[in-house]
């Protein structure tokens, strides 16, 4: 380990604590290459980010459960409420209640059902997943349900992608031996930033265009 | 692999659109009024630049109270303010007997409909950021008659992209029934690529996914010439030079009366038009970035000589007239009976409507043939069972059934012929009538329909003798009192114009 590192710990910060902070621009960092290079779109970069996280929190099985049953019960509750003229704040509280009684639902059942994991999940994730059901309405409302459906599959799919590297051990004992490798993340960026090739998905969408350029 | 990144260095990605063209060329303040679509069409209109009338703004609830509704007309376009991509905008194209207005989605929309949505348009539902925003009404443009038959129920638009003032690239937008009578793209709706130097469509893309026919009313998409060309191209450069933006698109629509009318400007202009189009963007960006552009006219040069397809209307631009050839393709426009039951979608807010509605909607079917153009006849004939074809044949028959017993002689007149026949035959409206043809041949008594007939891109109305031209190469002769709008040329090689 790193002597920063070691440095950190003999001061009483738990070595999760320090790893999970220090992993956390270098996700952020692969949410922007997911983005600028590949071209898988999400929920902004703060929604993949902390969902990441709260995957690690809970486990990627039980995680993506009760993000689905955010995601379904919410969506339901849009639909049932369209009926009624109610203004915007108080309608995601009722979103909110409706999800929490769902969530409260799923971890009884998963209780009774012996998955004890699930049934003894702690509040925090499953509070941030809640909170991004905003996010999520606002995107159904503002770009339809077609377009926040497939943003959200791929939010999941950036965030399963983050989980993976939080939990691979090599990457945990790269960024403990060598933080100083965040620097690194600084010039990525800065090159991310000025990048103006084509997103990988892009050779797609625009390949019958490719097709008909001239070949000299 | 390496072929695919060399060909594709020409494309606009993205991530270069934003960097290269949007951050550099569209300062913030220009950006702002180009989304805010009440103060950049007064923009527009103060600079003498076409824009839809504005009917009434609706600031906040207030406003919405003292509404006078009974001043909207029987149709009309509601807007979000800040809205983008064309949510949140509500197209009304009729207005019932119980005073409630239908939208083009099939919609039945009371007073209370039209409040609840601009309440929800006030709560920035479908504004950028979810601000609050306020609403307007606007006239609803009158879809020329040239695109009536390509749109579903919406208004069709024109998008064109300039760039240091040139246009650099355009598409026609189409409404179709999945994007719900709107022509924006992300919804569903169709983008027709278009040559710059003609104004005729090349290529169709729906969905980024390319398609040969209109999925509603199966018309073939390419060789659709869009009248007002020009005048378009220099509207939009003119938008360009009002609006400040440096890499701009612009909306056009053409209204049956008025001609083109600038529906909004944008700054963050989507890349379908690529897939559209077959072309790439960035391509055509680099090469007219730093020429210096002079006028509008100079603009348009530009583009023509840079982009246009193979130029060959020298003569057409200077007489206004389209040339033919000896033979050319054309295309029949025929009228089929359609009944359609509509389902209300049950996606909208506000009262559905329960039953299906039946509507019987007159649809406009197109067939597509070799015609003789044969400036020695006068009139215009078509082959009797094509006519039938066509949805002519009831009347056909009956025509020949009354003239089945009658004499014709080289004395007879119309006038006696017509006298003869009146008690057999009706008249089935203007578009019926009968003439007499003498040839060489004797004299002949026939039946004429005037059909709308598409002639290189040109739309005529055409008096049609029926006869039988069973035996003949050409089952239709295209005579001088169709051709007034045309020049012939008889070296002209027959091409088809529909770009198969």
């Amino acid at each position: 380990m790193s002597e920063i590192i070691n440095f950190i710990i003999s001061q009483g910060v738990d070595v999760d604590t320090v790893y999970l902070i220090l992993a956390l621009p270098f996700i952020a960092t692969l949410i922007v290459i997911f983005r600028q290079i590949i071209g898988v779109k999400s929920f902004g970069i703060y929604t993949p980010l902390v969902l990441a996280f709260a995957f690690w929190a809970i486990g990627l099985k039980y995680g993506l459960a009760i993000f689905v049953v955010v995601l379904v019960s919410g969506t339901a509750m849009r639909y049932f409420l369209k009926k009624f003229r109610l203004l915007y704040l108080p309608r995601i509280a009722i979103v909110l209640t409706v999800i929490s009684i769902a969530i409260l639902g799923l971890l009884t059942l998963a209780g009774y059902l012996g998955k004890i994991g699930l049934a003894s999940t702690s509040i925090l994730p499953i509070l941030i997943m809640i909170t991004l059901i905003e996010k999520f309405i606002s995107t159904q409302v503002e770009k339809g349900i077609r377009t926040a459906t497939l943003l959200s599959i791929e939010t999941i799919i950036i965030s399963s992608a983050g989980y993976y590297f939080i939990i691979w051990d090599s990457f945990r004992n790269l960024i403990l031996n060598h933080p100083e490798y965040i620097i690194l993340l600084l010039v990525i960026n800065i090159i991310l930033g000025r990048w103006t090739g084509l997103r990988l998905r892009e050779y797609f969408r625009f390949k019958d265009v490719i097709k008909h350029v001239d070949n000299n | 692999m390496l072929t695919t990144i060399r060909k594709s260095k020409g494309l606009l990605g993205m991530n270069s659109r934003n960097l290269t063209y949007i951050r550099p060329s569209n300062l913030k303040n220009a950006i702002r009024l180009a989304d805010n679509k009440l103060r950049s069409k007064e923009l527009l209109f103060n600079n003498e630049i076409p824009v839809p009338k504005v009917f009434g703004v609706v600031r906040n609830r207030k406003d919405l109270e003292l509404f006078k509704w009974a001043d909207l007309p029987k149709s009309f376009v509601l807007k979000p303010n800040h809205g983008r991509g064309g949510e949140g905008i509500k197209i009304i194209f009729g207005q019932k007997k119980d005073k409630s207005w239908v939208s083009t989605e099939g919609r039945r929309f009371t007073i209370k409909d039209l409040q609840n949505h601009i309440m929800d348009i006030f709560e920035g539902f479908y504004s950028l950021s979810g601000v609050s925003d306020i609403a307007f009404f606007e006239e609803r443009i009158q879809i020329s008659k040239i695109l009536k038959p390509y749109a579903y129920k919406g208004i069709p638009d024109i998008r064109v992209i300039v760039y240091n003032n040139v246009p650099v690239m355009a598409m026609l937008r189409l409404p179709t029934k999945e994007s719900e009578g709107k022509a924006n793209l992300h919804l569903g709706g169709i983008g027709l690529g278009i040559d710059i130097a003609k104004g005729v469509s090349t290529h169709a893309v729906q969905r980024d996914q390319l398609i040969e026919k209109h999925p509603d009313s199966k018309l073939k998409l390419s060789g659709i010439r869009i009248p007002y060309w020009r005048k378009i191209l220099e509207i939009a450069i003119q938008c360009q030079q009002v609006s400040k933006l440096g890499y701009i698109g612009v909306d056009i629509a053409i209204d049956k009366e008025r001609g083109p009318v600038v529906l909004e400007v944008n700054a963050h202009s989507g890349l379908s038009i690529q897939i559209a189009n077959l072309a790439p963007l960035k391509y055509r960006l680099q090469k007219v970035q730093g020429i210096k552009v002079q006028d509008e006219s100079h603009g348009i040069r530009i583009a023509q000589d840079l982009f246009g397809g193979e130029i060959e209307e020298e003569i057409e631009e200077i007489s206004g007239k389209q040339v033919l050839g000896i033979i050319e393709a054309i295309k029949i426009r025929h009228k089929v009976e359609d009944v359609e039951e509509t389902h209300p979608l049950p996606l909208s807010r506000g009262e559905l409507i329960e039953k299906p509605e039946i509507t019987k909607e007159v649809k406009q079917e197109e067939k597509e043939l070799k015609a003789k153009i044969d400036t020695g006849a006068d009139l215009s004939s078509i082959d009797k069972n094509l006519a039938k074809e066509l949805g002519y044949e009831e009347i056909i028959n009956e025509f020949d059934k009354a003239i089945e017993n009658i004499e014709i002689d080289s004395a007879s007149t119309k006038e006696i012929l017509d006298e003869k026949i009146k008690d057999n035959f009706a008249k089935w409206g203007d578009d019926v009538d009968t003439v007499i043809i003498k040839s060489s041949h004797g004299v002949s008594y026939r039946l004429t329909i005037n059909m709308n007939i598409v002639l290189s891109g040109v739309e005529v109305v055409s008096k049609m003798s029926i006869t039988d031209r069973s035996n003949l190469e050409f089952p239709v002769i295209i005579g001088r009192r169709s051709l007034g709008k045309f020049l012939v040329d008889p070296s002209k090689k027959a091409k088809t114009v529909f770009g198969a």
